[in-house]
């Protein structure tokens, strides 16, 4: 209805909604039913089919997805990841490994699970994902997510066969649990889709945060997200008229903190800082030399009612944009 | 279990069902309806040109040629794929296809396999108004320049043609990912259901069972059933698909009937310029409840449709063959009040011999002294194809939408219009033009085909244009059914003479006519 709306509204509000109704339940993983009262239950679900639901508030969202895709996919055109020893990787094969940041309710995730190809179906996509691992910290989220991948056999066999996974846990943790295997684990492409803003400034910050991300991508391997730039253009769309009153506004107030939209030369910076901490290990810059053979890459994108979203260049600075930065080989 | 169409074709020959690895089957402690079916990413009823065509153009495409894929069909489509013809006999059932039509044709690769010796182009259209005599002509010939080749309006092609050579296009496909159960009906659809809890939920897909049609009954027991992620309706009129959906279409029957017909005609006089040029005549017949067309076929043959009224469209199916033909010729040149006069003639018995002079005859023999005749009416009807004299009623349909989850309605499942345009099968094929591309983005974008947020984007492209050209046909129709003079005749005549004079606005019509 409106261009560049803010899109990540239903993180937001079922984060907030569960940290104030239950938030005993927000890091719990308890799933049997029997410890869940009903009460909880149809609040449950009312939250997951709103989700999913294609008319329902993510709808924004839903569509935003295949351009998601597709910036990838440009990414990789520019920059293929190197694999292994091979500096010119085979192109057209489904070998990269995908880590998605804060996937919500499955969104992203689910759809490129489905891409993975399978006995049945080796077809390829431009995006070539041969796994993808998937995490968020809201226990409920990851349960509408698993839910939800269900519904789709193919979805379903990826997850069984490991090739797909939803993980609850908070990225420091997944870091974490790496160190103390002692395995260097690293993957081509980690992705960070309407994450960035949500970041609390109280716990952490976005460089820490984009610091520990690029530790996770190979070299020559992208580090892709979208967010929202803090221009006058997004606050008035997403602060004034998107949270208006019905009928004009669709979002609870509340739903954004126009103070933490981050601009793209901020993530640039953010980026080249973090590729600079990430190559010593350390909070001291290692120089220039750690951005060799890195590429950054921004593209605007804005909805238009009825039309959908449509990448518009230059746009990048006034609202909803990609970007993507890759870690030099 | 195993549909029997499959034998003599290559490509019908489908895998024995079998358990999936995600597929839990709890053989023999449950009943058969519990058991997990068999899973499908495309599922389509209905093996016309619609159906067959959306086939072929997902097996063409790289994208989506690995999807996993399923047919049903009534009629044995062994008999279709195996198709032959006398080279001078025709079908009575043949279609105009649109350039653009054609070119989705050629982009599946279907239309390599097409007998183009038994296809006609036709480069020029002359409609007329009987009642006024005012004209519309669509001639590309004069929007081309005299390099370039004459611009084709359409192709009339049998649609025994066209579906034989979409089938031949899915054999070359190879037999991987694709069944086809031909001779089968879907007895019934309903939504599937959480199989396993350690499985797929599949409460949401549209499960169907099919079973051999009746003659095939003996050697076939228990229905196959199958799950689809997206379940096509290209099941014609009465879509079993659309029942399932719970779509409502509206509508109406016209009250009339197409007559069709295949007839030779003599050679035309004088000889069309350039050579090879062919000529489809359209004239309305307002007292008579629709238009007579006559569409050209190879070797001088060409296909009657005349929309009438079911009394005419019975006494023109009880005629002989050669006062049905003098009917032909006079329709084409009579006034109308000598037209409803022929109309009215007592007919002829049966059994009075081909030699003795005909009534129908007779008559247009006389009356055609007495009538001046345009320079724009096409050549002499001399022979009917025997046994090739048929009807079938017109009616318009529109269905309230083209898609639910799951499910995505395609042809004549979606939308029936008047032929008068002859837009029927384009309509169609325009609808599997754009169900493939949407399918294929789908594929590449990650989207589940079957996902409403995909096949919106299906029926945002069609839903306006197929209502569009629906409403014009019907437009025309009520336009042109207002017999004798009075207002509307003269701002009939007015409105074709303004748009035969304002070339810009009859370009734009023909666009959109070719399109």
């Amino acid at each position: 209805m409106t261009p560049f709306r803010r899109v990540t509204l239903t993180t937001h509000t079922l984060t907030s909604f569960l940290r104030t109704a239950t938030p005993h339940r927000l890091y719990s993983t308890g799933t049997a039913p029997s410890s869940v009262s009903a009460d909880e239950l149809s609040h449950f679900s009312a939250l997951a089919s709103s989700w999913w639901d294609p008319m329902g508030p993510s709808r924004v969202l839903h569509l935003m997805n295949p351009l998601r895709h597709e910036f990838i996919a440009s990414c990789l055109a520019e920059g293929p990841p190197a694999h292994g020893q091979q500096q010119q990787p085979e192109q057209g094969q489904a070998n990269l490994h995908y880590l998605d940041v804060g996937c919500g309710g499955g969104i992203f995730a689910e759809s490129l699970a489905r891409t993975i190809p399978s006995t049945k179906n080796k077809t390829v996509t431009p995006t070539r994902a041969a796994s993808i691992t998937a995490l968020d910290p809201s226990t409920t989220l990851i349960q509408i997510a698993r839910e939800h991948a269900r519904i789709d056999p193919t979805v379903d066999m990826h997850l069984r066969t490991g090739r797909f996974s939803y993980q609850n846990r908070t990225l420091e943790d997944l870091i974490e649990s790496f160190s103390d295997s002692n395995e260097k684990k690293q993957f081509d492409i980690v992705t960070l889709f309407e994450v960035l803003e949500h970041i609390d400034p109280s716990t952490s910050s976005p460089l820490a945060f984009l610091t520990n991300c690029l530790r996770l991508v190979k070299p020559g391997g992208w580090l892709v997200g979208s967010t929202i730039a803090r221009s006058f253009p997004s606050f008035l769309v997403n602060q004034v008229i998107a949270e208006a009153p019905w009928p004009i506004g669709v979002v609870p107030r509340g739903t954004h903190e126009w103070s933490k939209f981050v601009n793209p030369d901020e993530v640039k910076g953010w980026v080249q800082e973090g590729l600079m901490r990430g190559r010593d290990g350390t909070a001291e810059k290692a120089g220039s030399e750690a951005l060799q053979g890195s590429m950054w890459k921004c593209e605007g994108v804005m909805y238009f009612p009825g039309l959908g979203w449509k990448i518009v260049k230059g746009s990048e600075d006034w609202g909803n944009y990609f970007w993507a930065v890759r870690k030099g080989v | 279990m195993r549909p029997v169409a499959c034998s003599a074709l290559r490509l019908c020959v489908r895998s024995r069902c079998r358990p999936g690895t995600f597929v839990v089957q709890r053989r023999g402690f449950v009943s058969k309806l519990d058991q997990a079916p068999e899973i499908y990413d495309v599922v389509c009823v209905g093996g016309g040109p619609a159906g067959l065509g959306l086939l072929a153009a997902l097996r063409a495409s790289s994208a989506t040629s690995k999807l996993r894929v399923a047919l049903v069909e009534t009629q044995d489509l062994r008999k279709a794929r195996t198709w032959n013809s006398a080279p001078h006999e025709f079908s009575n059932r043949v279609s105009s296809l649109t350039p653009s039509s054609v070119s989705f044709l050629q982009r599946i690769g279907a239309w390599d396999y097409l007998d183009t010796n038994r296809a006609q182009n036709y480069q020029e259209m002359k409609v007329w108004d009987g009642e006024t005599g005012s004209r519309l002509s669509f001639d590309w010939s004069m929007e081309t320049s005299p390099f370039e080749d004459l611009r084709t309006v359409a192709t009339m092609t049998e649609n025994v043609n066209l579906v034989r050579s979409l089938l031949l296009r899915i054999e070359k496909s190879g037999d991987e990912n694709l069944s086809i159960f031909g001779n089968s009906t879907v007895s019934s659809i309903e939504n599937g259901i959480n199989y396993h809890p350690d499985g797929p939920n599949l409460s949401a897909w549209p499960v169907l069972s099919i079973s051999p049609t009746q003659q095939q009954q003996q050697q076939q027991q228990q229905p196959s059933r199958i799950a689809a992620r997206l379940l096509v309706g290209a099941d014609g009129i009465n879509s079993p698909v659309r029942r399932f959906a719970d779509i409502n279409t509206d509508g109406w029957d016209y009250g009339r009937q197409g007559v069709v017909a295949t007839l030779a005609l003599s050679e035309p006089d004088p000889t069309p310029f350039p050579l090879g040029t062919r000529t489809a005549f359209q004239r309305f017949l307002p007292s008579l409840g629709g238009p007579i067309a006559l569409l050209p076929l190879p070797n001088n043959h060409a296909t009657l449709v005349w929309s009438t009224t079911p009394e005419n469209a019975a006494y023109l199916k009880s005629l002989a063959p050669k006062a049905f033909i003098a009917m032909v010729n006079a329709a084409f040149r009579l006034e109308m009040a000598d037209l409803k006069y022929m109309m009215r003639m007592e007919r002829q018995s049966s059994t009075s011999a081909a030699d003795t002079e005909d009534l129908h005859e007779s008559e247009l023999v006389w009356r055609l002294q007495h009538t001046p005749l345009p320079s724009h009416i096409p050549p002499m009807v001399t022979s009917v194809q025997e046994g090739s004299v048929a009807s079938f009623p017109l009616r318009f349909r529109h269905a309230s939408t083209y898609v639910s989850p799951r499910v995505a309605l395609v042809g004549d499942a979606a939308h029936v219009v008047h032929p008068l345009a002859g837009q029927g099968l384009n309509l169609g094929l325009g609808d599997v033009a754009s169900l493939s591309n949407t399918i294929e983005y789908a594929v590449t974008h990650g989207m589940d085909v079957g996902d409403i947020l995909t096949l919106e984007r299906y029926s945002a492209e069609r839903y306006g244009v197929n209502a569009k050209i629906g409403g014009v046909c019907d437009m025309l129709h009520k336009l042109y059914n207002v017999p004798g003079q009075g207002p509307v005749t003269w701002a009939r005549s007015l409105g074709v003479e303004a748009i035969e004079r304002l070339p810009l606005v009859k370009a734009f019509l023909m666009r959109n006519a070719e399109s």
